[in-house]
């Protein structure tokens, strides 16, 4: 699914160079729940943009579900994007003068899908999060969970490949946090790979795999899923072996 | 493009929106009346006076001395003139066109007619008179040297034949050929129109019946004031009028020579306020569009600046930098549209209030379509800047922590 | 704390120079362009004689044909004949009275370095001088005695004592004017007259009159008038003739001293009427008018339609630059919610953070309107080139300057209202979640 090797990443201003990403290698395979741990400034977020497309890499190799990213153009990256990954963000990032439906709805206009179709989605994907029937209403008028609920909808409406989430519950108190977990699980249950940057160790318990980042390298990962949930333990084994 | 959910998010900003609208309204409202005016303006100031202008000198002699002779020293002024080199031909004549002073008379077909046909003016001048000022003699003859009359100072005006523009003879004969009619010009005296010339406009530019003019032969010194138009070969007016100047003082000193004023002098002078109205009020529309313009550029900067975050999280969710782009340039046009809608309306009613307040003729229907497309094409041309920057506002802004 | 909040103002003001540029340049242009054209307009169609332009009148007679009015809509014309100019001066029923005409004479200078020059001036009568009020510097007005003894004597304008006498006290020296000698018994000061008003028939910006000569004496003399001359028949030959007739080429002002004196004189002017009327004369309904100084000034249009027009539009204009002015200090503020929740968080009230942002919109207004004000001078510059019969009234005087500045700053403090309500409302706390 996702596939990182040697990946560099530097930072240059007219006098210091910064490694974000020095010799990063990371391999994420189909339906794996992957969280990426590690302490602030070490290259969790570098790694989250560059997964996700948002920023290039200076060096190494990148690929995307069997897409080689590297030299690809802005308009082929975003196009990329909207079709593979569904973004999740800590503040959520919904956009305040759209109400729910429309907020769903902004990655599908990108797609280019018809109306019909994007009603279809919206539908689904709120009333996959549980929130069919507040479509109407405007972010500022849901808690914090829901806003984030509202913002896993938008990332699966376009049914991606893969899901990136960075700190998806850092600004969400304990019991809206374990919800928005649950969903999360129950997304990546349904099929759709996770990756998961955060720096909260009883979150990324929850993965079924664990990354280390430190200074800009993978430090320490286990490469066999944490058989927690049997189930997904198991789903996760046979895309291993699918893969690989 | 996505022109609904943009509505719906402007909808959340009114007053933003209003503002930009409002300034696009009554930009559209004064800028359509504004070059309406104009255009008038220059259409007035482009009519032809019907004679040489760029030729044509005017100016006037006024005799102090006793016993001057205004009548002898006119007919000697007008041989010295005639006989200078570089003069094509020159006549005495009390006025001009453009020149805003001079001879209103009415003009009856019967005798003491209670009202008048049409409103003339009266130029005396003598049989050089057509030749000097270049006007087209399109039917009939010109005068003969015989029937130019000396009238005292003060006494009534009997001509016994005139010359008529084709404007006053379509007036007082439609569709029927006026040269051998007679007319009443002064209550009960009949003259004869011996001819008609293609174009002859009165001395004032304002006048209603500005195309009604009436050649006159006769010497007719005002006092001991006269006045003489000189034409000239092409590009030798300027010299032609400093050697008269010099000449005829010279002559007799007896009398003052006025001030030479060329034709183009003339015209300009007589145009002036409309030359000034159609300048200040083209100031005032530059001004008022780059107002707006930079306006727009300033409100659409500070959207992009409000919501970088927000373009971050449509570029990380797939737009692409046009889609960006296209965004805030349909904004714009959606905006600039419902202005528009509104200044419609609004240059419609300011051109009605100048209707009632100053007879203002109506704003044709065209100006508020053309103002249309220039306003959305200023609109997109400002929003261009800040939507360009908002499209390289780069996805990753959507990762970063507030 | 006003200065505080002042230097608060300045520094945010120089914090984003081009948006302040933008929102200066705004105000300084809409404050230009209406203080030019206001300018204009107030000085044209201001009172020229404030303490008395209500006991000045000017007199109208319709003597005109029976068969079509002077005006189309009905007015009495703009002159009246010399045979009743003449009649209602003897008379003298009013406390004043005075007629006049535009009169062009050819002056031949005893200097014999001057070369001789044609002079436009002005035939009266002497109740002129007291009616009008001309400033003298030497001598005084002729009297009525000389009105009656249609003595040759003549009052000097500054210019032209300037140049026939370079200035000197010329009382009692002698002038040739179109032939014949007059003794000059006046000489005016600088007389600041920003129209003529008392013809405005003529041209109310044309330049000012450079000689006055008794009425009596250029009759004698058989001077036609240079100013405007309506026959509506024909007047007959000869000079005697055309005194006669019904040709209107003079006009006529009348000073009473009450509203009493007012009434009588209408009365009277009814009454003369309906005597010439048994005569044959004014065939027309009666029609007279007795218009004060500043009446007669908008009759006669002295502010013309297209300085209203430039008035109305630099006045729209200025709206526009406000509106502008408003949604750039909307974003301004708008960008500095975080500041005001910082400042209601440390203890700013609602008022505080109100004057405060007053403050920063009275300084963009005050710095648009010094802007404005060096626009708007550039603007008359541009307006006296343009029309250049204008330039007594393209002038800016103290009164107009204080009204510039403020203008510009009621403008942008007016502009700030809304976005400084706006930003009052943030929430102590709502910015500083982070």
């Amino acid at each position: 699914m996702l596939k990182m090797t040697h990946l560099q990443k530097v930072y240059r201003t007219h006098l210091i160079e910064t490694h974000a990403l020095r010799d990063f290698s990371i391999h994420v395979r189909d339906g794996e729940f992957v969280a990426v741990t590690g302490p602030s400034g070490s290259g969790k977020t570098t790694f989250l943009n560059i997964a996700g497309l948002l920023e290039e890499f200076t060096g190494g190799e990148y690929w995307l579900d069997g897409v080689d990213v590297r030299g690809l153009d802005d308009n082929a990256r975003s196009k990329l994007r909207n079709e593979k990954i569904g973004f999740i963000f800590q503040s959520f990032n919904l956009i305040p003068d759209l109400n729910l439906f429309d907020n769903v709805d902004v990655p599908l206009r990108y797609r280019g899908f018809n109306a019909a179709e994007r009603k279809r989605r919206i539908d689904e994907a709120l009333t996959r999060v549980g929130l069919a029937s507040r479509m109407k209403h405007y972010p500022s008028e849901l808690s914090g969970g829901q806003q984030q609920r509202v913002a896993i909808a938008r990332a699966l409406a376009g049914s991606p490949r893969l899901l990136m989430a960075d700190e998806p519950t850092g600004n969400l108190d304990s019991l809206m946090a374990r919800g928005v977990m649950e969903l999360l699980e129950e997304v990546n249950r349904q099929g759709t790979t996770i990756v998961m940057v955060t720096h909260d160790p009883e979150l990324a318990a929850r993965a079924q795999r664990n990354v280390h980042v430190i200074d800009g390298q993978v430090t320490d990962f286990d490469e066999a899923p944490k058989l927690r949930d049997p189930d997904a333990a198991s789903r996760g084994a046979e895309a291993v072996a699918a893969n690989g | 493009m996505e022109i609904r959910p943009i509505l719906s998010a402007l909808m959340r900003s009114k007053v933003s929106m209003i503002l930009i609208g409002l300034q696009v309204a009554l930009t559209l409202a004064i800028v359509c009346n504004a070059l309406f005016i104009i255009g008038q303006r220059l259409e007035r100031m482009d009519r032809p006076s019907g004679i040489n202008e760029s030729d044509t000198f005017w100016f006037g002699s006024n005799g102090f001395a006793p016993g001057y002779e205004a009548t002898s020293v006119q007919k000697a002024d007008l041989a010295l003139l005639r006989g200078m080199p570089g003069v094509v031909d020159a006549a005495p004549t009390n006025s001009l066109p453009l020149s805003n002073g001079g001879w209103g008379e009415g003009i009856g077909l019967q005798p003491n007619q209670k009202t008048s046909t049409a409103q003339t003016t009266i130029y005396l001048v003598d049989d050089h008179g057509v030749a000097t000022l270049g006007t087209q003699l399109v039917a009939g003859r010109n005068f003969k040297p015989e029937e130019v009359q000396d009238i005292t100072f003060g006494d009534n005006l009997r001509p016994r034949v005139v010359i008529v523009s084709k404007a006053l003879a379509e007036r007082l004969f439609p569709g029927e050929d006026a040269v051998g009619r007679t007319i009443y010009v002064n209550e009960d005296n009949a003259t004869t129109i011996i001819g008609v010339v293609e174009r002859l406009q009165q001395p004032w530019v304002d006048s209603d019946s500005i195309e009604f003019a009436t050649l006159v032969p006769a010497f007719m010194p005002y006092g001991n004031a006269t006045r003489y138009a000189v034409r000239t070969e092409p590009g030798r007016r300027d010299e032609v009028m400093k050697a008269v100047e010099q000449k005829l003082g010279e002559t007799n000193t007896g009398r003052i020579i006025g001030r030479m004023r060329s034709m183009e002098q003339i015209r300009a002078d007589a145009y002036s306020g409309d030359r000034a109205m159609a300048i200040i009020l083209g100031t005032v529309i530059f001004a008022l569009l780059a107002i707006t313009a930079l306006g727009i550029v300033g409100m659409a900067s500070f959207w992009v600046a409000q919501r970088t975050r927000q373009i971050g999280t449509r570029r990380a969710l797939g737009a692409t930098k046009g889609d960006i782009l296209r965004y805030f340039q349909t904004e714009n046009f959606i905006i600039t549209t419902l202005g528009l809608v509104a200044g419609a309306v609004l240059a419609y009613a300011f051109s009605l209030w100048l209707m009632q307040q100053y007879q203002a003729p109506r704003l044709p229907w065209y100006y508020v379509p053309i103002g249309f497309v220039c306003l959305w094409l200023l609109g997109q041309l400002a929003v261009l800047g800040p939507a360009l920057r908002a499209s390289r506002v780069p996805p990753a802004v959507a990762t970063r922590s507030v | 704390m006003f200065s505080y909040y002042l230097q608060l103002g300045l520094r945010s003001l120089r914090r984003n120079p081009i948006l302040t540029a933008l929102m200066v340049l705004g105000i300084a242009l809409g404050i230009a362009a209406s203080m030019t054209t206001l300018t204009v307009m107030h000085l044209m169609g201001s009172d020229p004689i404030p303490w008395k332009s209500d006991k000045l009148h000017y007199v109208q007679l319709d003597n005109w044909s029976a068969d079509s009015p002077y005006y189309d809509d009905g007015r009495p014309p703009d002159q009246i004949t010399y045979r009743d100019a003449v009649a209602l001066v003897e008379a003298g029923k009013a406390d004043r009275q005075a007629a006049m005409y535009k009169l062009s004479l050819p002056i031949q200078p005893q200097n014999p370095e001057v070369k001789p020059f044609q002079s436009l001036g002005r035939v009266t009568h002497s109740d002129f001088f007291a009616m009008f009020e001309p400033p003298f510097a030497h001598g005084a007005p002729w009297d009525r005695r000389q009105d009656g003894e249609h003595a040759r004597v003549i009052v000097l304008g500054k210019a032209l004592n300037e140049k026939l006498f370079g200035g000197q006290d010329s009382v009692g020296r002698s002038v040739r004017m179109g032939g014949n000698d007059y003794t000059v018994v006046g000489v005016l000061g600088d007389w600041k007259l920003r129209s003529k008003y008392y013809d405005l028939t003529n041209g109310a910006f044309n330049d000012p009159d450079e000689f006055f000569m008794p009425f009596t004496t250029a009759i004698d003399l058989k001077q036609r008038a240079s100013g405007n001359n309506s026959c509506f028949r024909s007047s007959g030959d000869g000079w005697d003739a055309y005194l006669d007739s019904d040709c209107i080429w003079i006009q006529m002002w009348v000073q009473l001293d009450s509203n009493e004196r007012l009434a009588e004189y209408k009365g009277f002017l009814d009454s003369y009427v309906n005597e010439q009327k048994k005569l044959g004369r004014f065939e027309r309904p009666l029609n007279n008018r007795l218009l004060n100084v500043t009446e007669w000034m908008d009759d006669q249009r002295v502010v013309s339609r297209d300085v209203e027009v430039q008035t109305g539009l630099a006045f729209a204009f200025l709206i526009v630059c406000l509106v502008n002015t408003i949604g750039l200090l909307l974003a301004k503020f708008t960008r500095k919610s975080g500041e005001v929740g910082l400042r209601r968080a440390l203890g700013a009230s609602r008022r505080d953070v109100f004057s405060q942002f007053l403050v920063e919109s009275g300084v963009v207004g005050l710095t648009g309107g010094v802007v404005g004000l060096a626009l708007t001078g550039l603007g008359l510059v541009a307006v006296r080139a343009l029309y250049p019969e204008f330039r007594s009234v393209a002038q800016l005087d103290w009164t107009m300057i204080a009204v510039t500045v403020a203008l510009a700053i009621v403008s942008a403090v007016l502009a700030g209202l809304y976005p400084t309500w706006r930003a009052c409302r943030v929430q102590p706390a709502a910015q500083l979640k982070m």
